[in-house]
């Protein structure tokens, strides 16, 4: 009966060959620090379905957004379980992401010919960053509403462009509701594609070229 | 690179896939356990710490000090040092864009820049120590993030060694090792450029050292927020109690206001009617109490409109103890009492009985600027030694204390039989068992906190049970 099902889906799926191809693959002898990469994937994984949750209940909009968190933390069950993992698994993401990107640069793994790898890793690890900045925000709180007008304002500081991204990035000259609406938009829709299809890419130069061995002496 | 050295490459790691492990179920394994390591810890860390709650955004309340996300206070303590440097560090634009994009971009383009086919550490001395002093650096730079530039008497020493560890070292080091590198060519110099980076890392953390001895970092002002329902509901109504009591009396009945100055018989609507409850939804009342209504005799309370104002959160506290006490759609929860309610012998101390009595009942008017006879209730020592009457209104372990006899409806006369001191509150009583805190306080001794409270508790004699007679 199993050995039927299976044979079905095989047939229609190719499950042996992706077999092949993704899990039985030969690898260079590796240690703990390279399990980081797929740290990252995983924390990704967390941070979106964690985030996905709390969309059911956040509230975009200064008048809302606030009241919104405060539900989530002692109204929802679990709520607080929720948002603190969301909470804590942003800043160990970017702690993993930039040790994983260390890991690289100390073993030359970005040479030849994993170049390509190491440009979306760097991508990656400034969309991470992005959305770090534009999740910091959303509670609306003092903390998030003061760092995020110096950091536009920081932003702003670039010559000639200044103004322009400025304007972008608050939706008008002050924090405001437009604001807080086009950073909600880039945390939730803009960035995660982004990476989404980063990560795409990234991972399928993995399999492409496998990964890097630790050097030797001679290398 | 040239084809044979890229085949070389490639037939290298044809070797080490030989000798290595399959991917299922060798690294998976790993992965696999170190996922679950984490997810373990993001909940622990969400259980145990969980997330700092801050007040909510207020755009009025400039005084505020912005600090950002952890992993952004790095450059944040950079541009900070970077604008003490004379001439440079007003052009800001060379911090925030600039440094930061060459940073990025190096980073970025490094395998276009970095092409020579070594990677054994000890043939990549340049890039490993460079890298590394710029992580060390970063680490430390977050570290003293706290500290300020300069100190509270004005000294810029701090800054000076913040510079000095941040800027200047690194700096430094970054050009000798380039000096070392290029000097000897391909041959990488190992054992100068790891002295090199060690010292400067040595160095750093003696100048980081330094500015943590010569000025501690500022204390992070403790800002309390109402989580819970009911901490929001008790907040608004120390709130209410301190600033709206005066005029709209303590249940929100009053329609004409009696004893303000500047107010005295203005005609207002009771808030606590459902003409204002169900006519006006939060955020109109919020803005009510913010902006105010001049015209109808209501002061703006606002951060932005009154130097002693209110934020945002502490307006919505109020909100919410409007609606929980006198909206009749709202269900109060159950509140937690005002004070610990007291076993026979116990005395009360200020820190847990009388300060929240004060503040609920009468800081309202007992505050700076306020017509009170100079008595202000806002501490321990304010209540001991401030007013016109100061050797009389508390006298420890005497029943006739003025602030006793005033609480009992008992008015002060001076000797021409003119009222001194009228009683208080003067509209309304106090609850009994307030007045008792009030009464076993003083008679006590008056103790600041609780453990001083506690030493003088004396257990009540046990009541003999009379014995039925037979």
């Amino acid at each position: 009966m199993w050995k039927k099902a299976y044979e079905w889906l095989e047939e229609r799926l190719g499950l042996k060959a992706l077999y092949d191809n993704l899990l039985d693959r030969p690898e260079p002898k590796g240690n703990w620090w390279n399990t980081l990469g797929s740290a990252s994937l995983f924390l990704f994984v967390i941070q979106g379905l964690t985030g996905i949750f709390l969309t059911v209940y956040y509230t975009p909009s200064p008048d809302h957004a606030y009241d919104s968190i405060q539900y989530i933390m002692n109204g929802v069950a679990f709520g607080w379980l929720i948002r603190g993992i969301h909470h804590w698994g942003a800043s160990l993401m970017i702690i993993i992401v930039f040790v994983h990107m260390l890991r690289v640069f100390v073993t030359a793994s970005f040479k030849y010919p994993r170049e390509l790898t190491w440009l979306i890793g760097i991508g990656l690890l400034l969309l991470t960053l992005g959305m770090g900045f534009t999740g910091y925000l959303l509670p609306w709180h003092q903390m998030a509403y003061w760092a995020t007008t110096v950091g536009t304002q920081i932003a702003g500081s670039v010559p000639f462009l200044g103004e322009f991204i400025l304007k972008a990035l608050r939706g008008g000259p002050d924090l405001s509701a437009l604001t807080l609406q086009r950073f909600f938009a880039a945390h939730i829709w803009m960035l995660p594609a982004g990476l989404a299809g980063l990560i795409g890419v990234h991972l399928y130069l993995i399999i492409k070229h496998g990964e890097s061995h630790y050097p030797s002496r001679d290398e | 690179m040239n084809d044979e050295t890229k085949k070389q490459i490639n037939q290298r790691y044809e070797r080490e896939l030989q000798r290595g492990e399959r991917f299922w179920p060798d690294s998976i394994f790993k992965d696999v356990i170190v996922s679950l390591a984490i997810f373990i810890v993001l909940v622990l860390l969400a259980t145990f710490i969980g997330v700092e709650n801050s007040p909510k955004a207020d755009p009025s309340d400039t005084a505020y000090i912005p600090r950002p996300e952890w992993y952004f206070l790095f450059l944040f303590k950079f541009l900070a040092l970077y604008g003490q440097i004379p001439v440079l560090g007003k052009i800001e634009w060379l911090a925030t864009v600039l440094v930061p994009a060459i940073g990025i971009g190096l980073l970025t383009l490094l395998p276009f820049i970095d092409k020579s086919p070594w990677r054994y550490y000890t043939r990549r001395m340049l890039p490993l120590t460079v890298m590394g002093i710029i992580v060390f650096d970063m680490v430390l730079l977050t570290l003293v993030a706290d500290i300020p530039t300069v100190s509270e008497s004005g000294s810029k020493l701090p800054g000076i060694l913040q510079a000095v560890m941040g800027l200047a070292i690194p700096g430094l080091a970054l050009i000798i090792l380039y000096y070392l590198a290029y000097r000897r060519g391909d041959d990488n110099p190992v054992a100068p450029m790891l002295w090199t980076s060690g010292l400067a890392a040595v160095l750093m953390v003696g100048f980081a050292a330094a500015t943590f001895v010569a000025t501690p970092p500022v204390a992070k002002t403790e800002e309390t927020v109402a989580n819970t329902l009911i901490e929001q509901i008790s907040a608004g109504q120390d709130l209410y109690s301190v600033h709206c009591v005066e005029c709209h009396g303590d249940d929100g009945k009053v329609e004409k206001i009696e004893g303000v100055k500047g107010l005295e018989g203005k005609e207002i609507s009771p808030i606590n009617s459902h003409d204002v409850l169900y006519t006006l939804n939060d955020a109109a009342i919020a803005e009510i109490i913010n902006y105010g209504r001049p015209d109808a005799g209501m002061n703006p309370f606002g951060k932005a409109y009154n130097p002693e104002g209110l934020t945002k959160s502490e307006i919505d506290y109020i909100v919410i103890f409007m609606r929980y006490n006198w909206d009749d759609r709202f269900e109060k929860p159950v509140m937690k009492p005002l004070f610990p309610a007291l076993a026979g012998g116990e005395v009360p101390s200020y820190d847990v009985h009388i300060a929240p009595i004060v503040k609920r009942y009468c800081v309202s008017c007992h505050r700076a600027g306020k017509d009170n006879n100079n008595f202000l209730m806002t501490s321990y020592q304010e209540i001991l030694t401030t007013g016109d009457q100061a050797d009389k209104n508390l006298v420890k372990g005497d029943m006739n204390s003025y602030l006793l006899q005033v609480i009992q409806g008992q008015a002060i006369l001076d000797e021409k039989g003119e009222e001194l001191i009228g009683v208080m509150p003067p509209k309304g009583h106090l609850p009994a068992d307030v007045i008792d805190v009030w009464i076993r306080w003083i008679m006590n001794g008056m103790p600041q906190t609780a453990e001083e409270a506690a030493a003088l508790y004396v257990p009540p004699t046990p009541v003999p049970t009379p014995t039925p007679a037979p």
